[in-house]
């Protein structure tokens, strides 16, 4: 992917909020920063209360943030300009239940500031594209929940934004309407859009994103491309006819654990260590029952920054 | 800038949910009700019958009009924020001025539809009971559509920072001390004593007039209504909106919405 400037900027973004009355602060961003580039797919995640939402309505100019800047477009999200061309799916959607699909898209097409002559043919392909055509002259408290998702998606897009911020798209959704609303992203992403996405169905994220940010308790643990950590950065060593010996200095060494079988040892070891242990294994007359590359999930480094966190305190 | 389509849209939305919202027709339907009952209390006395009749049918419409700005006001932008629509619309170029203004002009556009279906029925049971009808009456009723504006500002104006309860004690509050700062300078004038005087003065230069938006007895007495006593209070109900949306916009402005 070409890199230009940043779609998204985050610069040191804090933000505290008052739990109740009181005037004790709970500070819920501590001065994160990142930045999503024009064209990817990028996954925000983080477990409950990590602060992904309050970070998504900074960017939305929903919530004023207490020290830091963010940008989007090269827009300062202070301003109202940018707004032109950004869509948001906020999570559990609620709209106007008393409006038909037609409607709902149509009011939202005029605050968005489509021309009139594109309302209606917009409307139409957006109705299609959202396979909600049959739908069109229903009122929404009629809708299931995969179908005010997908109506809320067409009405993130229906000014046909540069960047589409969707936060949880798939929460509470059954595995057809996860699907549908995923190959609506996808279809969205080879239109040429970026897409924002807070998730946390990981399986999803994995499938979706280029780079992902973990957020936890308002910090940024890990940001990176999904491509680099799902490569192979560890194998997994099978060893027969070990001789004791050998057993106890790979054990030592490289941590190895012992299967219940007699000399047979088992062990991962980061990819640049693998010809090592072979080589010792092979001068100690052991036999090399196989050697497999390693892929790290992304449900490993969420959780190995979430337990970070956990062990820090 | 702030762009008048979509002010116009958004207060078309808040017109949409009204007319498809069951609860204003039954108030409605009570307020009409109430002005019919207007022939069976005039028909206990045996003077001034038309009077009784046309009193009690500006005042119906005066209160229903009221609660219904108070009661649906109050709840205006919190209803937005509680159900989270405002999250999608604020997405969208619109600034929240212009939501304000579109949400406030949409629930007047909805009062004054009311007024005006109040209006009629007043007038048919003025006819129908060979009451008289004059210009006066119109002005009462314009009047009160003025009046209206500012307590839907009011009403606006709290709810953009306070809950629907909070903010229909305040509004009601200011309903009933807007009407009774009137007497309450009378009071202090005939109360003979020139420090109680002088702070009831102020307290009213400094308290809403809502009693200047009231020519009801004139009208049904078929007095004669100087063309200052529209103009001024209708400039005056101008000024207090314009004062009350600009400060609800203020607020409404460094709101964060979580």
């Amino acid at each position: 992917m070409q890199r230009t400037a940043p779609i998204v900027e985050v610069d040191g973004i804090v933000k505290d909020f008052r739990p109740g009355m009181g005037l004790r602060r709970k500070r819920v961003l501590q001065g994160i920063s990142f930045e999503v580039q024009r064209g990817e797919v990028f996954g925000f995640l983080g477990p409950n209360g990590a602060g992904k939402t309050t970070t998504l309505k900074v960017l939305m100019g929903l919530i004023h943030p207490d020290a830091g800047h963010a940008r989007v477009l090269g827009h300062d999200v202070g301003k109202a300009e940018y707004r032109r061309h950004v869509g948001f799916l906020p999570e559990n959607p609620s709209f106007y239940d008393y409006l038909t699909g037609e409607e709902f898209l149509d009011f939202y097409a005029r605050v968005s500031g489509v021309p009139q002559v594109l309302r209606c043919p917009r409307i139409e392909r957006l109705l299609g594209e959202v396979g909600l055509s049959h739908a069109r002259t229903a009122r929404l408290r009629t809708y299931s929940k995969g179908m005010l998702q997908r109506i809320g998606i067409a009405q993130a897009i229906i000014h046909d934004p540069e960047i589409v911020f969707l936060d949880e798209p798939m929460s509470g959704l059954d595995p057809i309407g996860r699907k549908e609303v995923r190959d609506l992203i996808l279809r969205l992403h080879s239109e040429g859009k970026t897409i924002f996405m807070n998730s946390h169905v990981l399986s999803d994220v994995e499938a979706l994103c280029h780079r992902v940010a973990i957020l936890v308790k308002g910090q940024i643990r890990f940001q990176g491309r999904v491509g680099d950590f799902l490569t192979e950065r560890a194998s997994d060593i099978v060893l027969q006819c070990v001789p004791p010996e050998l057993a106890l200095r790979v054990e030592e060494r490289f941590g190895a654990s012992i299967s219940g079988q007699a000399e047979r040892v088992e062990l991962r070891v980061p990819e640049k260590r693998v010809p090592d242990v072979l080589q010792l294994a092979i001068a100690a007359g052991a036999e090399i029952h196989s050697v497999t590359p390693h892929r790290v999930s992304l449900e490993e480094v969420f959780l190995s920054a979430v337990h970070e966190e956990e062990d820090a305190r | 800038m702030m762009s008048l389509e979509r002010i116009t849209a958004i207060a078309m939305n808040t017109l949409r949910e009204a007319v498809r919202n069951k609860v204003l027709y039954v108030l409605l339907f009570f307020g009409v009700l109430l002005i019919g009952t207007g022939v069976l209390v005039s028909s206990l006395s045996y003077i001034a019958t038309a009077q009784i009749l046309q009193s009690v049918g500006l005042s119906s419409l005066r209160l229903f009009g009221a609660l219904i700005a108070i009661f649906v006001g109050v709840g205006l932008i919190h209803k937005e924020v509680d159900r989270r629509t405002i999250y999608t619309i604020l997405s969208k170029p619109v600034s929240r001025t212009e939501f304000l203004l579109g949400k406030y002009l949409g629930l007047l556009l909805t009062l004054w539809l009311g007024v005006l279906i109040m209006a009629t029925a007043f007038v048919v049971v003025s006819l129908l009971s060979g009451a008289p009808l004059g210009a006066g009456h119109a002005e009462a009723i314009l009047l009160s559509a003025v009046e209206l504006a500012v307590v839907v500002g009011v009403a606006t104006l709290f709810s953009s920072f306070t809950s629907p309860m909070l903010a229909s004690c305040f509004t009601v509050g200011f309903y009933l001390v807007g009407h009774a700062t009137r007497d309450l300078r009378e009071l202090g004038a005939h109360s003979g004593d020139v420090l109680v005087a002088k702070v009831t003065s102020l307290l009213y230069l400094g308290l809403p007039d809502l009693e200047s938006f009231n020519v009801t007895v004139q009208a049904i007495h078929q007095l004669p209504i100087a063309p200052r006593q529209v103009i001024l209070p209708v400039a005056y109900g101008l000024a207090m909106v314009i004062a009350l949306l600009a400060l609800a916009c203020m607020i409404f402005q460094r709101r964060d919405f979580r």
